[in-house]
């Protein structure tokens, strides 16, 4: 058996399909837009676009339409699954409020038809008198929406054309009119049919044109006054109604095909039309009145707007406002200018929706060592193409910024207002300034009896309405009101104050290994203790324990020399503990705090790593010593609130929050390169902020709530197929490809910006095959038009600056991509496999496998193999190279020579598309036989099948869970496990693999990689989780797959069943079903898998439906069962969400 | 230039007026919809199972049948299907159901 866990970490991103209407009520504006299986709703507001819900769908949507059948008041929405479930949907607003009430469901499969290559159409007729659906080829599916019936009875009508390439309802037909483009032999041509409910028929339509355009690919309805259809061709648009016919041919629309149209005038008299090259242009429908006061079209015009991201839907929303889909790149809200701007467009972003779609590689990387991955994706492609770097932590949003270079130290204060801060200290070496933040702006201003000529270590409010500044020279008491010095105290020997912490009532003083301890009345200092402790003192605090306390007994202070951490009890500096921390690295800083009830003492050292133990505040004895590593520089701890609990910065290289979940410690990572400073700052016109300071800038933003997943996006404008990393050289190798189709650029429109390959810092290029080896010839080879050209660029680890690029041969197509070293050789490698592609031949009969080696800005080729296809994966195996090539799996030594020499081979494939290697064992996926185990015999020199899945998969990525486990996705959207069974008794049962895991994700998975995006620390011991699996998919959603002890398996099993019972699905489609393994050829129950998001769910739940999941199970509590509470549960399943 | 961008149409006029690039004041992210109320659904969908060929051949069948007893000078017309009448589809709508039900 397989017990994994499997969870969406990152949900798709890129739009699938998308309609506009009144869902939320008659008179809201809703944008609904579908991301594979979840739709989302917004409604369009003054401010832009508010999101209202997010729904699950247990299935992949095909089809979404919104429609208004006569009656309603405001619209309903119709949807359809990839699995052939379809729903009618309303939804019911009340307040905040919002229900998805399932008015229709039911499953409309056939038994009997071959699904259609062009995939699913689903059209509603403008009266909403039936669904129109084209799921198999030759069969239209009809769902009339009739009203009293009970029953939707769906029938299907044969259809002569087997081939429809797309299909639309006609505006104003008596009868339901349905038009279609279809292919045969012949061409292209565009038919219409009426339906006949009764007959369960068609009967000829209005009108035919056979022969339109060979490449028509879209019929857009057009409703009255004109009716009839546009036709959209590769080149040409038409305009055709039956007796009426007009074709324009525009230049700029073959450019690139048009993928996608967006109606804007109800009317239907302005169209906007997309294309895969971002270009958007409006079709204008232009009128004419006849005499008889009927209208007609007179002529058809194209005019280009401007360049936006590659869409997929176009939904015009208000006041010139439009939403582009996109599933290329990222999605984009624009406003179309009735003035062109200064590149010559009409069209201007607004806003963008990030979008990783399509993931095609991707690798896990730690780059700071911090034992937490990073992704960084393949993503996009054509001109969206780019690079996205995925990393989990807290989001800070910048509100504003000042530039001021070496800020030592920052404080907010309140000065005379009730209450905001008002002020703001910012310390420098050898001076101290203070601003006035009134609203949103920052001047520098006087504060009366403030040092401006020093460094301040520590400035407060403190109570008495006054203010505490230390510097090395002093200790000043400023009063507020009215403002001026009220007392200074310097050191009694004249000695510099080296450090100082203070806070509302007491202040503690550091002057070498020297401490003084004050208490702060009305106008005064008063010196309560003072002590010398055994070295100088290297940090210190007294922030007071309770929730709101104005003062604190014990004083914590790190010393240097021996490298300890005290605890002293005040007023008479009484030793309580002392902590050795070992080690060399001197303490930065220290701090007492209290989170979730639980006394802590925190304490930073020199070299970013940060020891944490547990308090007891009667005693100060200190407990449970652990170590974690924030960052590689000192580290600066402060305490800050977020809605209303407490939570540490940790500002270093890697800026951290600390904050307690379910009574752990959770280290979240901040998405700003470098803090050195901050403090918390609550003013009017910044409220509950953060001001943070590194080596250049001062920072006013707000923190996001919770960890989430923060993506960077490197664009590339060519679209990337592979990525790897190669430590030595700290940099990343990408394989690009590019359009050059000679001049694109439109006239009166600024040019884009070329593509990455093009801005290289030095280029290199192969101007033919096999030169031999030696460096790599120089670049100048022009390409011919409208050529695939392939790249294979050098990046910097730490900008991602492209440091080089080498151009592949014309028709040579770059398939493979890996770092590694070989043989005994230490120098690192970039190796790329390619293939030759000749429009002739069905599979690439030649191949090259390049080894590159980059160093110092130079690339050298090394060596280059001529092999016999395609490489389609490499892998390093026992330091050689492990290529699949066509059908074959080929190992190759590396000579003394630098050479690569062949040394066996495996026949056993159709296509070997993906290798995975662990010790001497290869797992290697086939197109359509699944996958295979093959172990190598050193002796032999030679490969020899272990075991095999005997059943059919069409593979798109694998993984090694472990010695006997082997984790698939296929092209049916499936997950599975494999298990090798080394025990069994006969030689025929060890050949075969056992299916022990079976889920259908929904989703096309491209990679897997070994990797986690959270950081692990070792000695908490959290949920029993072994390993992690990182997948991306083709909608851009990363996932995780994690095993689990059987137990453990089983617990969260059964409460998934509950939960799939409490929740009821949109549509009423069963969990069982939807998570079901799916293909063409059998459906299987679910197996060895756990829903993880279905049992992430149950967080969001009402306590009582919460009561309702738990009621009756069962919890292992160590030795022995129980049953389990709402809290062991929410505690259980809130820990399984911290592992992604 | 750019008439044809002129007069494009508004719902609410107020819509995207207060819109402001600095989205980080908002959450961009819809909350996730939960629902544990069953609604019963009003209605079912079904499909068809019979063959599309047998419905035809149903339907021929019925047809000859009541043309047979009904209007027989229609027999020379009963292939074609255009040419029904009210009477005779409710009769064929009751076997096809019959047929459904196998």
């Amino acid at each position: 058996m397989a017990y994994n866990y499997v969870v969406t970490a990152h949900k798709p991103t890129s739009v699938t399909n998308g309609v506009t209407g009144n869902l939320t009520s008659p008179t809201d504006l809703n944008l609904i837009i579908a991301k594979n299986s979840r739709v989302e709703i917004y409604v369009v507001t003054p401010e832009g676009l508010r999101p209202i819900k997010e729904i699950m769908i247990y299935g992949r949507i095909a089809v979404l339409e919104l429609f208004r059948p006569p009656g309603e008041t405001k619209d309903l929405m119709f949807l359809l699954t990839h699995r052939y479930n379809a729903m009618i949907l309303e939804c019911q607003v009340d307040g905040e409020n919002i229900e998805i009430i399932t008015r229709a469901h039911g499953n409309v499969q056939d038994r009997i038809g071959r699904v259609s290559e062009t995939g699913i159409l689903g059209i509603i007729d403008p009266e909403c008198r039936v669904i129109g659906l084209r799921l198999y080829d030759g069969l239209f599916k009809v769902i009339p929406l009739d009203k009293e019936n009970r029953e939707l009875k769906a029938f299907s009508i044969r259809m002569e054309e087997l081939t429809v390439i797309d299909m639309a309802f006609l505006y104003g037909c008596q009868t339901p009119t349905v038009a279609l483009i279809h292919h045969d032999q012949s061409g292209r041509h565009v038919k219409t049919y009426e339906i006949s409910l009764r007959e369960k028929d068609f009967q000829k339509g209005p009108w035919k044109q056979d022969n339109v355009e060979t490449m028509a690919s879209m019929l857009i309805p057009i409703p009255a006054p004109f009716g009839g259809t546009v036709i959209i061709g590769q080149e040409s648009i038409t305009y055709h109604n039956g007796d009426h016919y007009i074709a324009i041919a525009p230049a700029q629309i073959k450019l690139s095909p048009i993928n996608c149209f967006g109606k804007v005038d109800a009317n239907g008299s302005r169209y906007l039309l997309g294309n895969l090259a971002g270009d958007l242009f409006m079709l204008i429908l232009e009128k004419e009145e006849k005499m008889d006061g009927t209208v007609v079209v007179k002529d058809l015009k194209v005019e280009t707007l401007g360049v936006t991201t590659i869409p997929e839907i176009i939904l015009y929303l208000d006041n010139g406002v439009v939403f582009l889909g996109s599933h290329l790149g990222d999605s984009q809200l624009v406003k179309l200018n009735s003035k062109r701007d200064a590149n010559g467009s009409y069209v201007q972003v607004m806003e963008t929706f990030v979008n990783l779609g399509p993931i095609v590689d991707m690798v896990v990387v730690d780059l700071e060592r911090q034992g937490q991955g990073q992704l960084v994706t393949c993503s996009g492609a054509f001109k969206e193409g780019s690079l996205r770097i995925i990393r989990n932590g807290i989001g800070i949003n910048e509100h504003a910024s000042i530039d001021l270079p070496g800020i030592k130290g920052i404080w907010p204060l309140c000065v005379n207002s009730d209450k905001f801060d008002n002020m703001m200290v910012m310390s420098f070496v050898g001076q101290s300034r203070v601003l006035q933040l009134s609203g949103e702006e920052v001047e520098e201003t006087e504060l009366p009896g403030f040092d401006g000529d020093n460094q301040t270590f520590v400035c407060n409010n403190v109570c008495f309405n006054q203010i505490v500044q230390i510097t090395q020279a002093s200790m000043r008491l400023i009063t507020c009101k009215p403002g001026g010095l009220a007392e200074e105290w310097v050191h009694p020997d004249g000695k510099k104050i080296s450090l100082a912490c203070c806070n509302h009532t007491q202040v503690v003083i550091a002057a070498g290994s020297q401490l003084f301890y004050f208490e702060i009345e009305q106008g005064k200092f008063a010196l309560k203790g003072q002590t010398t402790v055994e070295h100088e003192v290297a940090c210190l605090d007294i922030s007071p324990l309770q929730d709101g306390g104005q003062s604190s007994d014990l004083l914590a202070v790190g010393l240097w020399t021996d490298i300890s951490a005290r605890i002293f009890r005040l007023p008479n500096f009484e030793s309580l503990h002392v902590e050795m921390l070992g080690g060399e690295i001197i303490p930065r800083s220290i701090l007492l705090t209290t989170f979730e009830g639980i006394h802590y003492l925190l304490c930073a050292l020199g070299d970013g790593s940060l020891f944490y133990f547990l308090l007891d505040q009667a005693t100060g004895y200190l407990s449970e010593k652990k170590k974690v590593t924030l960052g590689t520089q000192p580290t600066m701890l402060k305490t800050f609130k977020s809605l209303s609990t407490t939570n540490v910065f940790a500002c270093s290289d890697r800026p951290t929050v600390i904050y307690s979940s379910n009574h752990k410690l959770v280290f979240s990572n901040v998405n700003l390169k470098e803090v050195n400073h901050m403090c918390p700052l609550n003013s009017d016109g910044y409220p509950d902020s953060l001001a943070l300071a590194n080596d250049t800038t001062l920072m006013i933003g707000t923190i996001d709530e919770i960890q989430k997943l923060h993506i960077r996006t490197i664009p590339l404008r060519e679209t990337p197929r592979r990525i790897a990393y190669q430590e030595a050289t700290q940099t990343f190798g990408v394989i690009t490809y590019r359009f050059d189709s000679g001049e694109r650029n439109l006239p009166g429109f600024e040019p884009l910006p070329p593509p990455a390959s093009l801005t290289a810092l030095t280029s290199t290029a192969t101007s033919k095959l096999l030169t031999g080896g030696g460096a790599a010839s120089s670049a100048g080879d022009a390409t011919s038009d409208e050529q695939e050209v392939y790249s294979f660029l050098i990046l910097r680890q730490s900008t991602f600056e492209v440091l080089h690029a080498h151009t592949l041969l014309p028709n040579e197509c770059a398939t493979s991509l890996l770092s590694t070293t070989l043989g005994e050789d230490p120098t690192p490698y970039y190796i790329v496999g390619t293939a030759l592609i000749s429009p002739d031949e069905a599979e690439p009969k030649l191949g090259r496998i390049i080894v590159f080696h980059y160093n110092e800005g130079k690339l050298t080729m090394v060596a280059e193999k001529e092999i016999k296809g395609a490489a389609y994966s490499m892998v390093s195996f026992n330091s050689k190279l492990l290529a699949s090539v066509n059908s074959t799996v080929r190992l190759f030594e590396w000579t003394a020579e630098k050479e690569l020499r062949l040394e066996c081979s495996h026949f056993n494939n159709i296509l070997a598309l993906f290798l995975k290697s662990k010790g001497d064992f290869v797992l290697v996926a086939d197109l359509m036989k699944s996958i295979a185990l093959l172990g190598y015999k050193p002796l032999q020199d030679a490969f020899e099948e272990i075991a095999r899945d005997c059943n059919v998969k069409w593979m798109t990525a694998i993984e090694i869970l472990d010695d006997d486990n082997f984790l698939g996705a296929d092209n049916f959207h499936n997950l599975f496990v494999c298990q090798k069974d080394s025990a069994a008794t006969t030689d025929e049962e060890r050949s075969q693999m056992q299916e022990v895991g079976l889920y259908h994700l929904g989703e096309m998975v491209n990679v897997f990689r070994h990797g986690s995006l959270v950081m692990h620390h070792a000695g908490e011991n959290t949920t029993p989780v072994l390993g992690s699996v990182l997948f991306g998919t083709v909608n851009g959603s990363i996932g995780m797959v994690a095993q689990l002890p059987q137990d453990f398996f089983n617990f969260l099993l059964e409460v998934q069943n509950r939960l799939s019972k409490v929740i009821k699905s949109v549509g009423k489609i069963e969990h069982s079903f939807w998570r079901s393994f799916f293909t063409e050829q059998k459906r299987d129950t679910s197996l060895g898998f756990i829903d993880g998001d279905l049992l992430e769910s149950f967080l969001d739940l009402t306590r009582d439906k919460m009561q309702e999941v738990v009621l009756g199970l069962q919890i292992d509590d160590g030795d022995m069962k129980r049953d389990a509470t709402v809290e062991d549960l929410v505690k259980t399943i809130e820990e399984l969400t911290r592992i992604h | 230039m750019g008439d044809f961008l002129e007069g494009l149409p508004s719902y609410n006029e107020n819509n995207f007026t207060r819109f402001h690039a600095d989205s980080s004041h908002r959450s961009n992210k819809p909350t996730v919809y939960i629902s544990t109320k069953d609604y019963p659904s009003e209605q079912v969908i079904t499909t068809e199972k019979s063959n599309i060929l047998l419905r035809y051949l149903h339907q021929q069948w019925d047809k000859k049948h009541v043309s047979q007893t009904t209007c027989k000078k229609r027999d020379s017309q009963r292939a074609n299907l255009s040419e029904f009448n009210e009477g005779s589809s409710s009769s064929k709508v009751a076997r096809v159901n019959s047929t459904d039900s196998n």
